[in-house]
């Protein structure tokens, strides 16, 4: 093998994937869509050595199981367009990417690393309990989405694997997911909520999974109302308590987008707006 | 690094930096004039062209991406001197305010009504959102856009 360690590389495979990445560790940026990585560059954040473009590797896929969906890293976001078996959380945060070629460009893998007011896809995948496929020299290992995030831009991935595939076992029968942007068909995002629900045959929770982006780098779970609302039939009092708990423990974005307080009331109402349609039978 | 691709269906060659946008050959080493610099972000649209059919932004876009491909701009779409029915819609339309956001505007709704002949408003407003026109001048662009639709 060749030691250039400067340039555009775009392999083919995992496996070339790996070896060029323990060849230049962190000389190289990854790139997958390009929409998150290219900026970095052209903002001059980062000055890389070598580029590891993904754009020929086979991630590009989505793979139904009976009770799984697997979706390749790179696949871009208009391929899971106009498909009506994915759970409804993932198609509804797939929708509210604007733009033709923005959903062209950026890539299922890639909006996991990108920090808010990006990450809407990541947000959905939380309220599905999606499990990341990492790929490493040693071999394979899987992560739950919601303990891959371990502080802003900081990540529980070695730096010899990379992110393969985003998996869903067992998706919730109910899953939803709405988003508060500041006008009305692009923009960044301001709040968005994901839930994902079972309930038993007496209308009680039975799996609560409630997924909130945009308040903070990394979209996180909100445990305390899961567990506020597991076990119990969904009232008007219990949503309406469970919605005073979303950001307990949270330090949220406070910036010139939107206030940390306009935040937090605007995912309330996401949150609410969600339970009060599942309860109203939408 | 030596990349070639075609350009508006001739053949280029040329060197380019790992880190190089695409955007910076088309314009600045290829001369290309239709391709502009709005944001360098992927909000504007300015910058649009089809690769392999395909829009992107060829601001986020690396020139390394498009070794072996084929890149369309605006310009390749006249024949023999023969606008287009979008372009003469644009033209008729007066939808081209300064002209700065037109090339994208066109090559997105090409690569809508070639997947979609017969948009919604709400799925032509949802594809147009990553192109924005400064002298908000929509009106005329989306009028131009209604007149092309076969609905």
């Amino acid at each position: 093998m060749s030691l250039i360690t400067s340039g555009y590389f775009a392999p083919v495979s995992v496996r070339e994937v790996l070896s060029l990445k323990r060849r230049l560790r962190d000389k190289a940026l990854i790139v997958a869509g390009g929409t998150a990585a290219v900026q970095l560059i052209s903002k001059m954040i980062v000055e890389p050595q070598a580029i590891i473009s993904l754009e020929k590797v086979p991630l590009d896929y989505v793979k139904m199981r009976a009770n799984s969906v697997e979706i390749g890293a790179t696949t871009p976001l208009a391929r899971l367009i106009h498909r009506k078996d994915l759970p409804d959380a993932l198609k509804k945060a797939v929708e509210s990417i604007h733009g033709l070629a923005l959903k062209d460009m950026a890539t299922v893998g890639g909006n996991i690393f990108t920090p808010a007011p990006a990450g809407d896809i990541a947000t959905a995948l939380l309220s599905l309990d999606a499990v990341l496929i990492l790929r490493g020299a040693r071999g394979t290992r899987s992560v739950q989405l919601s303990k891959f995030y371990r502080g802003p831009l900081q990540f529980n991935i070695k730096p010899d694997e990379i992110l393969t595939a985003v998996r869903v076992n067992r998706p919730p029968r109910m899953s939803a997911f709405l988003k508060q942007t500041p006008w009305k068909y692009s923009g960044p995002t301001i709040a968005s909520v994901a839930v994902g629900l079972d309930l038993d045959k007496n209308g009680k929770t039975r799996r609560a999974m409630v997924a909130l982006g945009g308040l903070t780098t990394h979209p996180y779970r909100a445990k305390k109302v899961e567990k506020m609302i597991t076990g119990k039939k969904l009232s008007e009092q219990l949503i309406e308590g469970a919605a005073q708990h979303l950001t307990d423990g949270v330090e949220v974005i406070d910036d010139a987008l939107a206030s940390s307080w306009y935040r937090m009331r605007v995912a309330e109402v996401l949150f609410k707006r969600i339970l009060y349609n599942i309860t109203a039978g939408g | 690094m030596r990349i070639r691709f075609r350009l508006d269906g001739q053949s280029v060659e040329v060197d380019v930096k790992h880190t190089e946008t695409l955007l910076r050959v088309l314009k600045d080493r290829l001369g290309v004039g239709s391709v502009h610099f709005g944001c360098g972000e992927g909000s504007c649209g300015a910058c649009i062209v089809l690769i392999d059919g395909r829009p992107r932004y060829s601001c986020l876009t690396l020139a390394g991406y498009v070794d072996g491909k084929e890149v369309s701009t605006v310009a390749a779409l006249a024949r023999d001197g023969e606008l287009t029915e979008i372009q003469k819609a644009f033209v008729e339309n007066n939808a081209a305010q300064c002209g700065y956001c037109t090339p994208g505007m066109i090559l997105i709704v090409r690569a809508l009504l070639e997947k979609n002949p017969s948009p919604s408003d709400e799925e032509l407003f949802d594809a147009l959102a990553g192109n924005l026109c400064r002298c908000t001048g929509y009106v005329p662009i989306i009028n131009a856009i209604r007149s092309v639709i076969k609905r």
